[in-house]
C-alpha cells in the first residue's frame, strides 16, 4: 500500500541510529539522508524535503542535546513530527448534515479517477443512511456519462446527465436543481479532466462551482502523482478552493509521496483513499493514525500523547 | 568583475571531487523535473564517468561543462537507436511478400489506469486515417464501466472527419466481460477476412503489481500477435514511472517486450519531462510519441532536442 515501504524505509533509519553504539552527529546526518533520499524516491516535492531536512535537524538540535535526555526519543519524536505536518494540516473535513441538501463537487486532473470515485462516495454516504445521487457535468470525455451512468446503476445509485447538452454549467445546474426539488442530501457533481495550463477549462470549473455552489469541493489526485502534483494542486487551490482531497489508486505500488506534496502545498487534508477499481474499494483515512501505523505504532503510541 | 570569472577553470583537469558538489546540484535538478532518483543517480554517475580526468576548455566553468555533458547523456538516451517508420510498416505489411501474405496490421497499446490509452489510440488512428489507411479499433477492454462507448464515440468522431480527411475507420465490439485476448485474436482474423490496413487494440488499464491482470497480457500477446505494442505513460508519473515501464515490458512472456512508449499528457506538466528519461532508462525502448492535449491532432513525435532544452531548463 501507498507509502509503506516509505515507513519501513525510514523506521528502518530510526532504528539503526538509535540502536547503534555510537549515536554521534555523523550517524544522525546519514540518518536524515537516507530518510530524505527515502522521500524523494517516493516523489515527494523536492524543495519540501529540503525543508524538512532542515526542521528534523533544528528540532533535535545535535550539538546542544543535554547529556542526560533520550536521543532516542528526541530522533523519533522530531521524524514523526514531521511527517504528520506533512499529511495533517490540522483542518476539520466537511461532514454532511441529514435533511439538508450536500452538494459535493470533484475536481482534478485527467484520468485520476474522480468518475470512479464519485460513485464509490455515492454509495458510501447511502449505505449510511443518506440519500445519494450523482451528476454527470463531464460533457467532454468521450463516453463519461455512460461510464457515470453504468456505475450508478451497478450501485443503484440515481444519476442525471445529458446526451445532447455540451454545456457542462447548464447539465450541472440542472441536476442539482432537480435532486435539490427530490430532497437528496447528498448531491455528487462529477467534472472533467483539466490541468492548470489551459485557462479556459479552469474557467470552466469555476462556473460550475458558482452555478451548483457546492458545500465540498474534493480534488482527487493519483497516488502515483510526481513532482508536478505542487504546481497543480495549488492551482485548483486557488481557482476552486477545494476542501479535501481524495488519493486514488492507492492499490497500485506507488509511495504516495507526490499526492502528500499536494497536501502539504494546500493545507487540505486527505479524507478517504480508493484502494481499488470497484465500488467498494473506499476507506477512510485519518492522517495521525496513518503515520502513527506507518512507522510502527508500538514505538509511537507513547509519543502521540505528549 | 571577480564573480563572473569565480567558476571559470578554464584548462583544469576535472576531479571527482571538483565534480561532486555541482553534480549533486545537478541531481536535484533532475529531480525536480520528475526524473526518477534512480535515473537520475545513473544519469549524473555516467556523466562524473566521462568528466573525471578530463581537462576543461578555456574560459569553461565547471557547471557549464557538466551541463553539456548531461545534455549530450540526455540526448544519447532520448534518440531511438532504430527509426520506427510506422507507415512504411504498415505498407510492407499489408503488401505482403512470395513468402508472407498480406495481412493487417496489428498495433495494442497497453498501460495502467486512466493514463489515456484509449484517447491517444483514437489519436493514432486519426494519424493513420490522414494516411488514407483503413483502421479498425478493437474495444477490448471490457472492464471498465463505459469503455466501449467512448471507443464508440471516438469512432463516430473520426468516422465524421474521415469524410473529409480520406481514410476509413470502424470498430469491432462484443460488449463486456469477455475474455479480451479472445476478442482481440477474433478481431485480427476478421480483420484479415476483411481486408483492413491496421488494427488498433484498446486494452483495460491495469496495475503493473497486479500479478493476475498482467499475466493475462501473455496470452492477449500469443492470441493477438500484434506487430507493435506500445504501452502509454502519463508524464504526471513520479517514480512510478520506472517500475511501470519494467513490468510491462516484462509481461508478455520469453522473447516479447514493449515496442514503445506514448507519453501522454506532456501539456500538463510545463517543464517537468522526466517520465520521457525515467521509462527510457529503465528498458531501453524508445519513446515513438508525446501526447500534448486532449484532441486528435495533439500525437507528435518526440522531438529530442526540445524534451532536452526543457530538462536542462
Ligand atoms: N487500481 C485502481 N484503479 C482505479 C482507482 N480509482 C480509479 N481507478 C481507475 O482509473 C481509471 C481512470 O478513472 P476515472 O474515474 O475514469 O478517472 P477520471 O478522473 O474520471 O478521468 P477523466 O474524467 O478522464 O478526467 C479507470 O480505469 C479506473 O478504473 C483505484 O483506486 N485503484
Ligand atoms: N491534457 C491531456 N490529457 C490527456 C492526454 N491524453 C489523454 N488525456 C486525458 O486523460 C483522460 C484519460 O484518458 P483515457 O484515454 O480514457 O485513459 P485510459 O488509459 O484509456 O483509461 P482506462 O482505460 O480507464 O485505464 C481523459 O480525460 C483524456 O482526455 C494528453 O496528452 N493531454
Ligand atoms: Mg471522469
Ligand atoms: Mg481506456
Amino acid at each position: 500500500m501507498v507509502l509503506q515501504d516509505l515507513g519501513r524505509r525510514i523506521n528502518a533509519a530510526v532504528t539503526d541510529l538509535t540502536r547503534s553504539q555510537n549515536l554521534d552527529e555523523k550517524a544522525f546526518d546519514s540518518m536524515v539522508k537516507e530518510i530524505c533520499n527515502a522521500l524523494l524516491e517516493a516523489d515527494v516535492n523536492v524543495k519540501l524535503v529540503a525543508g524538512l531536512r532542515q526542521s528534523i535537524r533544528r528540532s533535535v538540535n545535535f550539538k546542544e542535546l543535554a547529556p542526560g535526555v533520550n536521543k532516542k526519543r528526541v530522533i523519533q519524536k522530531a521524524v514523526f513530527d514531521e511527517l504528520v505536518k506533512l499529511v495533517d494540516p490540522h483542518a476539520e473535513p466537511f461532514k454532511p448534515r441529514k435533511g439538508k441538501p450536500n452538494i459535493i463537487m470533484f475536481v482534478g486532473l485527467q484520468g485520476a479517477g474522480k468518475t470512479t470515485t464519485c460513485t464509490k462516495l455515492a454509495r458510501w454516504y447511502q449505505a449510511r443512511g443518506f440519500k445519494s445521487c450523482l451528476v454527470c457535468a463531464d460533457t467532454f470525455r468521450a463516453g463519461a456519462f455512460d461510464q457515470l451512468k453504468q456505475n450508478a446503476t451497478k450501485a443503484r445509485i440515481p444519476y442525471f446527465g445529458s446526451l445532447t447538452n455540451t454545456d457542462p454549467v447548464a447539465v450541472a445546474a440542472e441536476g442539482v436543481e432537480k435532486f435539490k426539488r427530490e430532497r437528496f442530501e447528498v448531491i455528487i457533481v462529477d467534472t472533467s479532466g483539466r490541468h492548470r495550463q489551459e485557462d479556459a477549462l479552469f474557467e470552466e470549473m469555476v462556473q460550475i462551482q458558482q452555478a451548483v455552489r457546492p458545500q465540498q469541493t474534493v480534488m482527487v489526485l493519483d497516488a502515483s502523482i510526481g513532482q508536478a502534483a505542487e504546481a497543480q494542486s495549488r492551482a485548483f487551490k486557488e481557482a476552486a478552493d477545494f476542501g479535501a482531497i481524495i488519493i486514488t489508486k492507492t492499490d497500485g505500488a506507488a509511495a504516495g509521496g507526490g499526492a502528500i506534496s499536494a497536501v502539504a502545498a494546500t493545507h487540505t487534508p486527505i479524507v478517504f483513499i480508493g484502494s481499488g477499481e470497484h465500488l467498494l474499494d473506499l476507506e477512510r483515512f485519518d492522517p495521525r493514525a496513518f503515520v502513527g501505523k506507518l512507522l510502527g505504532m508500538g514505538d509511537m503510541q507513547g509519543l502521540m500523547e505528549h | 568583475i571577480g564573480g563572473l570569472f569565480r567558476n571559470v577553470v578554464g584548462g583544469k583537469t576535472l576531479t571527482k571531487e571538483d565534480l561532486e558538489k555541482p553534480l549533486k546540484g545537478m541531481e536535484d535538478h533532475l529531480m525536480r523535473k520528475n526524473v526518477a532518483r534512480e535515473a537520475a543517480v545513473r544519469l549524473c554517475e555516467s556523466v562524473e564517468r566521462d568528466l573525471v580526468g578530463l581537462k576543461t576548455g578555456s574560459f569553461t566553468s565547471v557547471e557549464t561543462t557538466i551541463r553539456q555533458a548531461m545534455e549530450s547523456a540526455l540526448q544519447k538516451i532520448l534518440t531511438p537507436t532504430t527509426s520506427l517508420d510506422l507507415l512504411r510498416a504498415i505498407q510492407s505489411t499489408n503488401a505482403g511478400t512470395p513468402q508472407r501474405p498480406s495481412r493487417p496490421y496489428v498495433l495494442s497499446i497497453v498501460g495502467v489506469n486512466g493514463v489515456g490509452k484509449s484517447t491517444n489510440l483514437s489519436k493514432l488512428a486519426f494519424f493513420l486515417l490522414q494516411n488514407k489507411l483503413r483502421v479498425l479499433i478493437v474495444a477490448a477492454d471490457t472492464f471498465r464501466s463505459g469503455a466501449v462507448e467512448q471507443l464508440r464515440v471516438h469512432v463516430r468522431n473520426l468516422q465524421e472527419l474521415s469524410q473529409r480527411e480520406g481514410g476509413e475507420v470502424g470498430i469491432y465490439e462484443r460488449g463486456y466481460g469477455k475474455d479480451a485476448a479472445n476478442i482481440a485474436r477474433d478481431a485480427v482474423s476478421w480483420a484479415a477476412e476483411n481486408a483492413w490496413d491496421v488494427v488498433l487494440i484498446d486494452t483495460a488499464g491495469r496495475r503493473h503489481n497486479d500479478q493476475r491482470l498482467m499475466s493475462s497480457l501473455e496470452k492477449f500477446a500469443q492470441l493477438a500477435r500484434p506487430d507493435k505494442i506500445f504501452m502509454v505513460g502519463e508524464a504526471l508519473v513520479g517514480t512510478d514511472s520506472v517500475q511501470q515501464a519494467r513490468n510491462f515490458n516484462a509481461a508478455f512472456g520469453a522473447g516479447r517486450g514493449l515496442d514503445g512508449f506514448i507519453i501522454s499528457k506532456c501539456d500538463t506538466v510545463g517543464d517537468m519531462m522526466g517520465t520521457l528519461v525515467s521509462m527510457v532508462h529503465a528498458t531501453g525502448i524508445p519513446v515513438v510519441f508525446v501526447g500534448t492535449g486532449q484532441h486528435y491532432t495533439d500525437l507528435r513525435t518526440l522531438n529530442v532536442a526540445w524534451a532536452t532544452r526543457l530538462l536542462l531548463s
